[in-house]
């Protein structure tokens, strides 16, 4: 997008009083996008942003600076405000930089160069609507959207690296909402990927829709959920939300460098029950969390966290790795080019177990399966979490019984993992678009978990 | 870019948008100035300071609908992108709802949205605002060994926004905040915090004291926890969290989600549903307040509209298309694209927190929720929470690891005592308030 020689100039000017490190993120985006509301196309939304982040890292401080004025001129200011940081710091000399293009292969399609004929997105979505509707006289309203997403980033650094990435990203989601007698429930189901929208032609949205209608019509007729102390069983896929919050973010290498993690300085160390393995993935072809080259530069990684139990490392941007003495694993990630890069996961999984999920049913004398969540939150420190169930039963005496609605489970992250008592081999990532907010930016990921079995766990609910 | 020459591309944009084949249009220029800087220990960890530059566009052909967003303003780009949303509106449905507003303006009167000295000052103070905090909160107790940092940020906003129905006008803003993380540490057990305030002046800032006092206290009120027992009592939610409360109840009372069925509020108009003290408000004209403008996202007029009037519903917050759909008159509440706060407050009472404490025999003290779970298609309301045990009208051991869950209507009906501590620090904001009985799940 910008001339070559833009960018080493713009790397000259943000040293200008030296500095460790500085990089150059240029980015465009376009985003086309249809609604569906009340049985027809609602609204249509096109959306281009492009602009450029400068930073000059001096130890552990950073400079930062954005403009979505593409003039050199313009560029040249951010780049100098961005080098204020190192006013007065070592490692004043200036230095020639020689950027050498990096070839990483893809793990998306690198061809695509603008979104679908836009009757394809509102066949998507009418489809979705009918079957929705068709399920079960007991949907009254049906929501449904799709965004088709390309995002290219040109990534120059201090050491030289400089990278291009073209990502594509679909995301579509359809919300059932059920009535019966005078209660009311609501069902999302979504899906999607770094792919296009030929995904669903092999992925019909009927079933997705029949899906998020089967959850409403599930959920109208269920009861409130139960308050207390009882056993979970969590469910595949959906279920690596609890990875995600509970463990996850504690892993990411901002918390741990500043020792404001619980899991600080703990490597090596056992940290959770012996059948607990996780990793996060930046490398599986297409998926949302996957990232060809990370917002660094850096090309994504297949990364052991947590081992049999035991933490084997950190997920790592390149600041924080600097600092700790090591490498990026490919973890630099940001929501535009308005923020400095931080940490976070890609697709973040526990691999399969051995138990089959009728003998983890069949052993639960009286419990909640959590078959899916719908959002959930921690707190670093401590590891306190919450996350609320989209999908819950209770299980009696081994057997599914009745739909509950509106659970809350609260916990304690590291509490939790030492409580997993078994392990499902049917681990699958959730087929539904995540969004992971940390520090105001958002990010895609993915989040995939066998049926897992939790000791006990406080629910929230309302009846005793 | 001055207020003028934002107005000129705003208007410029209709008119591009028009050559381009569109029927009505709107376009809103947003130009924000953001500094930011971030004290770590001793050291400055992070310093930002842009511009930024959003276009957002508003087309109804006919009916049909299509918004376009860009940061490219260049003519060139915006011819391109303009064209693409005129033959995006051909695949939208005819909304006969769908339409600019009738009537636009601005609120009459001085709304004291723009402090010259804020929009003016030294950036080196404002790093030194920033190590101040830090060393303030680092400080405050022997317990605090750590931090995830302490900010000082502010931002001047130009908003000009011009419609193809002739009007156009503008407004400038400033907004400061500041907050801190401490980090605690006790017998092994770490314990994070956070605090912050926000204000449009700098004279009506929380100080760094202040902020770094009420950080450090969060940081260290809550060691030695307990989980409670599982039980139904009353409970106060502190000021913040009561925000809170009051922003899942504004998605129940925004017609978007009455519209379509989401709000457990779709059929209350003029039911009782709140004790008599709950009165609440949406005012988008309170001088020099943060959820102030002089016109809506689209246009229109702000005003005040009281919303709950002594527990009685009296109306939803409508943009123009909702409005329409559902046969009301908009309540200025257009975020541009949606529905938006202006000040969506709680009116206050009379007694302190302190007193609303002392009042209550045996209860619970909510300072702190976690998790976003909000059905305000149900109104359930459940939370993951801290806080501390109440007896005999006294703070007596911190709690956490509980829920805390009801429904929003009984929570509402439940309200019997409403603090004085209102503060107008967002654009959802609450005094402290008592709910006769909830339920608190813990062993």
């Amino acid at each position: 997008m910008l001339d070559l020689e833009y960018y080493d100039r713009i790397l000259a000017r943000a040293l200008r009083f030296g500095g460790d490190y500085a990089d150059v993120f240029c980015e465009r985006r376009r985003a086309y996008a249809f609604r569906l509301q009340d049985g027809t196309i609602h609204e249509g939304t096109t959306v281009l942003t492009q602009g450029v982040g400068i930073r000059v890292v001096v130890g552990e401080s950073a400079g930062y600076a954005y403009s979505d004025d593409l003039s050199l001129d313009a560029l040249l200011r951010a780049a100098e405000s961005a080098s204020l940081i190192a006013r007065g710091a070592p490692n004043g000399a200036q230095r020639q930089i020689d950027l050498t293009t990096m070839n990483v292969p893809p793990l998306y399609d690198q061809e695509r160069t603008d979104h679908a004929a836009a009757a394809r997105y509102v066949a998507l979505l009418e489809r979705a609507d009918s079957a929705a509707r068709a399920y079960d006289t007991r949907i009254v309203a049906v929501n449904a959207h799709v965004t088709d997403e390309l995002q290219d980033v040109w990534i120059a650094t201090s050491d030289g690296r400089f990278v291009h990435d073209h990502r594509p990203m679909i995301a579509f989601g359809v919300q059932a909402v059920a009535t019966a007698q005078r209660e009311r429930a609501s069902g999302y189901v979504g899906d999607g990927g770094r792919t296009s929208i030929a995904y669903f032609d092999a992925h019909a949205p009927d079933e997705l829709a029949r899906d998020a209608a089967r959850i409403a019509v599930t959920n109208v007729e269920a009861r409130p959920a139960p308050a207390g102390e009882m056993e979970m069983v969590v469910g595949a896929g959906g279920g690596g939300v609890l990875l995600h919050e509970a463990v996850g973010h504690g892993l990411e290498s901002d918390f741990n460098r500043r020792g404001t993690s619980l899991y600080s300085g703990r490597v090596g160390e056992r940290v959770a029950s012996e059948l607990v393995t996780i990793y996060d993935d930046g490398n599986l072809p297409e998926e949302r969390g996957s990232i060809t080259v990370d917002d660094e530069g850096v090309p994504g990684q297949h990364k052991v966290l947590v081992e049999n139990g035991v933490l084997r490392g950190y997920m790592q941007d390149t600041l924080n790795a600097r600092l700790m003495g090591t490498t990026s694993t490919g973890s630099g990630r940001r929501q535009s080019f308005r923020f400095l890069p931080q940490p976070r996961m890609c697709n973040t999984y526990m691999p399969n177990g051995t138990a089959t999920v009728e003998e983890i049913i069949a052993s639960t004398k009286r419990g909640l399966y959590a078959k899916s969540f719908s959002g959930g939150q921690v707190e670093i420190s401590k590891g306190d979490f919450v996350f609320m169930v989209a999908e819950g039963y209770l299980i009696e005496n081994g057997k599914i019984t009745t739909p509950i609605k509106n659970a809350t489970i609260v916990g304690n992250g590291p509490d939790v993992m030492t409580k997993v008592t078994a392990v499902g081999n049917d681990s699958r990532l959730a087929r539904r678009h995540y969004t992971c907010g940390k520090g105001g930016q958002h990010v895609p990921v993915g989040v995939g978990m066998p049926t897992v079995k939790i000791g006990s766990i406080t629910v929230g609910g309302t009846q005793e | 870019m001055t207020q003028d020459e934002a107005l000129e591309l705003a208007r410029d944009t209709v008119a591009r948008a028009q050559r381009a084949g569109a029927g009505d249009v709107e376009a809103t220029l947003s130009v924000t100035r953001r500094f930011h800087a971030e004290a770590r220990d001793t050291t400055i960890s992070k310093l930002e300071g842009s511009t930024g530059r959003s276009l957002h566009v508003r087309i109804f052909n006919g009916g049909r609908r299509v918004t376009l967003s860009t940061s490219d303003l260049s003519p060139e780009s915006l011819d391109r992108v303009l064209r693409d949303a005129v033959a995006q509106s051909e695949f939208v449905e005819r909304d006969p709802f769908a339409e600019l507003p009738d009537a636009c303006g601005r609120f009459q009167g001085d709304l004291d949205l723009y402090d010259r000295a804020l929009a003016e000052r030294d950036d080196a103070r404002k790093v030194d605002d920033a190590l101040a905090l830090e060393r303030l909160v680092r400080a405050a107790d022997a317990r605090i060994v750590n931090s995830s940092g302490s900010q000082y940020a502010d931002a001047v906003t130009t908003v000009a926004l011009a419609n193809s129905r002739g009007f156009a006008d503008a407004y400038l803003s400033t907004r400061a905040s500041r907050s801190s993380g401490p980090v605690a540490e006790d017998a092994g057990v770490k314990r994070t915090a956070h605090y912050g305030t926000a204000a449009r002046h700098e004279r009506e800032l929380e100080s760094n004291e202040v902020v770094a006092g009420l950080a450090a206290r969060r940081a260290v009120e809550m060691f030695g926890a307990r989980k409670p027992a599982t039980m139904r009592v009353p409970v106060i939610f502190e000021r913040d969290i009561a925000a809170s409360v009051l922003a899942d109840l504004f998605a129940a009372v925004s017609a978007s989600n009455v519209a379509v069925g989401n709000s457990f509020l779709a059929e209350a108009i003029g039911e009782r549903i709140g004790s008599d003290l709950v009165t609440i408000v949406d005012d988008g004209t309170l001088a020099g307040r943060l959820g102030s403008s002089p016109f809506d996202g689209e246009g229109v007029p702000t005003r005040r509209t009281p919303v709950f009037e002594r527990g009685v519903l009296r109306t939803f917050l409508y943009d123009t298309y909702y409005a329409r759909k559902l046969g009301a008159r908009t309540t200025g509440n257009s975020t541009g694209g949606g529905i938006g706060a202006n000040t969506f407050y709680l009116e206050p009472g009379t007694h302190s927190l302190e007193e609303l404490i002392a009042s209550t025999p045996r209860g619970v003290f909510v300072l702190d929720t976690i998790g976003f779970a909000t059905e305000h298609a149900t109104g359930t309301y459940s939370r993951g929470a801290r806080g501390f045990m109440i007896e005999n009208g006294e703070l007596t051991y911190p709690i956490d690891e509980f829920t805390v869950a009801g429904h929003f209507g009984e929570m509402l009906a439940a309200v019997d005592a409403i603090g004085n501590d209102l503060r107008f620090d967002g654009s959802v904001v609450s005094p402290s308030f008592r709910v006769g009985e909830m339920t608190i799940s813990g062993n």
